[in-house]
């Protein structure tokens, strides 16, 4: 009866999910109902051997579950999702035959650490992907994330602005847009230390605003001087006062400490 | 010889007896293998009597140079030997030798020694040792990775029921014979939960040589496997036993340093692997691992923005197994992308393998801040699109964006002018301030932990001190006696000086 339950939502589920636009609101209500079967039926989080099929079924399930959380922008569901997921594509992946949208959720947990800047997690993740290194460039979905990496590191911003448009999947936009923030305020800091001044209109470029008003706000927030008339930011050099001061708690300390292991010595 | 070719388990003693005094032969110099594990099974019951770990050390520290000399006959011949009797003991480790290829030139030669049997039976640590011997010893022919591992889970059992203190080095051994056969089969990951819980147990019996075993076998178990994260989470949730002899450290500060350098913790690492460098044995007795952790601590020291020594390179257990790494060096160090992209690619192979690849890959940055800072220094004042240039940049915009994160950074010192698309660079820092008190801190640091941890590696005899305690006490003896005599003599002196 269960089994049979959770067969005929499955299957309400995949209709909702690959309809277009698909109906979010009904996906949810299904995915939670669905959850519970698994649960019920121990496939939640698998122990020992079940049956390879069930197993197919709860991973294309849960992998519903994850993108449909993206889709409803709600990123701890998506975690959640992704948590449960990676005993499917670790544990059982020499088992279960690949998933089609394996490496694209892979993909979008990765964009998901760099826009939370958490790069070291990104790294790990990145570490026990079951791909071998260079496979990783080839596959688009792994790639994308990796690049925008690296660029990032660099310096590259401009690479990265540009390649928000080459999102391989639909989903990788709403991380795309909130990654641009991130990015904007990264260029700025990058600005106030780089420059003394610089006139509006490059300003507008080098951020990647669009209207002056966009600009003129952001800058606010950020404590610029705006030169209305002459057109141009200030930037203040306050970077410059802090880098005089001598760290004497630091100095003090490391003397202490010399002064007890030398007498520790003797 | 048909008696010695059939099965093992039966072999007869009175037919062995009876052949070995006829083709005897005086013993060469250096002990024969069954001799030595003969004397090494004494030495291991000397350490249980005498609760003296030493001695058991000492066996373990030779079981390296005597794998490579075991065979099947020299094991048959050590195991009858030993146990004199017919015990189910001797059955069961004589059932585990494979019978067959006897060579009866090996086998007359190494039993040539007459044999004092010893007169009672091997300790079970001696016992254990001997399991062990043989655990190694199949190991070495692919064929018998079965029957290994059916060997190590038994072995396992029996120390798990023996349960004795005084078998913690030994059981560390055997843990790693397990997992090497684990590993050789290729399923590595099935022999997690079984490595769980001899940890556990090992933790709360505190067979601290067995757990720091352990837990290098667990980190093993998930570095091979890529699983940072979860290996990041086992070293917090455990303790790695202090008194862990130096090579299961040296291990243990492998891992930790690549765990770090992973999460791009790079000064973490970097003293981790240093740890390890120092810990490690000799470079010539484990090239493989000088080698491993030196590929590292190279990467590591890169992306610290480091250039490692020269010397590293020259040195001969390293100089082939790191030339991959010298080309990036070179690139790294000239600050030019187009030198790391061709060292990249001709040496993707090595780097795969040594799983280094991803930290490479990371020091494409590197190149490009070195680059910058070349420039830097050696211009006051250059134009974007001579950077562009210079570095194999894509566009001029990218060139800003690149520059004013160096100078964020604090690679270089600088201010980028928009309008003219200049760079001016300041002068270079002067050599004094807090980053000089900050290096020197670093490095006093480094030695006064150097200084402490050898204090504490220092190994004292039991009961010396008493010896010492009675020479202190003659020598304030004396001194009393000195101090009467010069007390005497002043008197004479004085007197003397009357005299004058």
């Amino acid at each position: 009866m269960a089994q049979q339950n959770l067969a005929s939502q499955y299957d309400q589920l995949k209709r909702a999910f690959d309809a277009r636009p698909s109906d979010l609101k009904k996906c949810g209500s299904l995915l939670s109902q669905l959850k519970i079967r698994l649960i019920e039926a121990g496939l939640l989080l698998p122990q020992g051997q079940p049956n390879l099929q069930d197993l197919v079924v709860a991973r294309d399930i849960l992998e519903m579950g994850a993108i449909w959380s993206i889709r409803t922008r709600d990123i701890p569901s998506f975690e959640r999702h992704f948590a449960q997921l990676s005993t499917f594509y670790t544990d059982y992946s020499s088992q279960l035959p690949p998933s089609s949208r394996a490496s694209s959720i892979l993909g979008l947990n990765l964009i998901r650490l760099l826009t939370q800047n958490r790069i070291a997690d990104f790294h790990t993740t990145l570490e026990a992907l079951p791909l071998p290194p260079a496979a990783r460039a080839s596959d688009p979905f792994i790639s994308h994330p990796v690049n925008f990496e690296r660029w990032l590191m660099e310096g590259s911003y401009s690479k990265v602005w540009n390649a928000r448009e080459e999102a391989p999947a639909e989903e990788y936009r709403f991380f795309v847009d909130s990654l641009m923030g991130t990015i904007r305020n990264e260029i700025a800091s990058c600005e106030e230390a780089a420059y003394d001044r610089l006139p509006l209109k490059d300003a507008a470029t080098l951020l990647f605003f669009n209207t002056p008003s966009e600009l003129l706000t952001f800058a606010k927030e950020r404590g610029w001087q705006v030169d209305l008339s002459g057109g141009v930011i200030h930037f203040n050099g306050k970077n410059e006062e802090q880098a005089e001061v001598m760290p004497r708690h630091k100095l003090i300390a490391a003397s202490l400490k010399y002064a007890r292991e030398l007498e520790m010595i003797v | 010889m048909p008696e010695v070719q059939k099965p093992t388990t039966t072999v007869d003693d009175a037919t062995k007896k009876e052949q070995e005094p006829a083709t005897a032969k005086p013993p060469p110099p250096p002990p024969t293998p069954v001799a030595e594990i003969k004397s090494n099974v004494a030495l291991l019951e000397r350490a249980v009597t005498t609760l003296e770990p030493r001695f058991t050390h000492r066996v373990l520290r030779s079981l390296n140079t005597l794998r490579k000399r075991l065979d099947d006959t020299v094991l048959r011949n050590a195991v009858t030997e030993l146990y004199t009797k017919d015990t189910p003991i001797k059955k069961a480790l004589l059932s585990w030798i494979p019978s067959g290829s006897s060579d009866m030139e090996v086998d007359t030669a190494s039993s040539a020694t007459p044999s004092k049997t010893p007169a009672s039976e091997p300790t079970p640590e001696g016992e254990i040792y001997l399991r062990l011997l043989i655990l190694f010893h199949l190991l070495a022919s692919p064929s018998n990775y079965d029957k290994c591992r059916d060997l190590a889970h038994e072995t396992v059992e029996r120390m798990q029921t023996l349960n004795r203190r005084s078998m913690d080095p030994i059981a560390a051994k055997v843990w790693y014979a397990v997992e090497r056969v684990y590993e050789l089969r290729g399923e590595l990951a099935q022999a997690r939960p079984l490595f769980f819980a001899a940890q556990r147990t090992a933790s709360l019996r505190h067979d601290e040589e067995t757990e720091a075993s352990l837990l290098n076998r667990l980190l093993r178990c998930y570095i091979e496997y890529s699983l940072y994260d979860q290996a990041d989470k086992l070293v917090s949730k455990t303790t790695f036993p202090e008194s862990a002899s130096n090579a299961q450290c040296a291990r243990y500060y492998y891992y930790l340093g690549r765990i770090k350098a992973v999460q791009l913790n790079y000064t973490a690492a970097h003293t981790d692997l240093q740890q390890a460098i120092r810990r490690a044995p000799p470079p010539k007795v484990a090239p493989g691992f000088y080698q491993a952790v030196h590929k590292l601590v190279i990467v590591v020291e890169l992306l610290m923005g480091d250039i490692p020594q020269r010397s590293v390179f020259r040195h001969p257990v390293l100089e082939k197994a790191l030339t991959g790494y010298f080309e990036i060096v070179k690139a790294v160090r000239a600050g030019s992308l187009s030198q790391f992209q061709t060292a990249l690619s001709s040496y993707s192979s090595t780097f795969e393998s040594d799983k280094t690849y991803s930290l490479v890959l990371r020091l494409r940055q590197n190149v490009i801040k070195t680059g910058i800072r070349h420039l830097s220094l050696s211009y006051s004042r250059i134009s974007l699109r001579d950077i562009c240039v210079k570095l194999n940049l894509d566009s001029e915009e990218d060139a800003e964006y690149i520059v004013g994160k160096a100078i964020r950074d604090g690679v270089i010192e600088g201010r980028i002018v928009h309008e003219k698309g200049w760079m001016e660079c300041g002068g270079p820092k002067g050599g004094y301030g807090p980053e000089v008190a900050e290096v020197f801190s670093r490095r006093i640091g480094y030695c006064l932990d150097l200084h402490n941890e050898s204090v504490k590696a220092m190994r004292y005899p039991l009961n010396a001190h008493r010896k010492e305690l009675a020479a202190a006490e003659g020598a304030r003896e004396r001194e009393k006696e000195l101090a009467k005599e010069i007390q005497e003599g002043d008197l004479d002196d004085d007197d003397m000086g009357g005299d004058f």
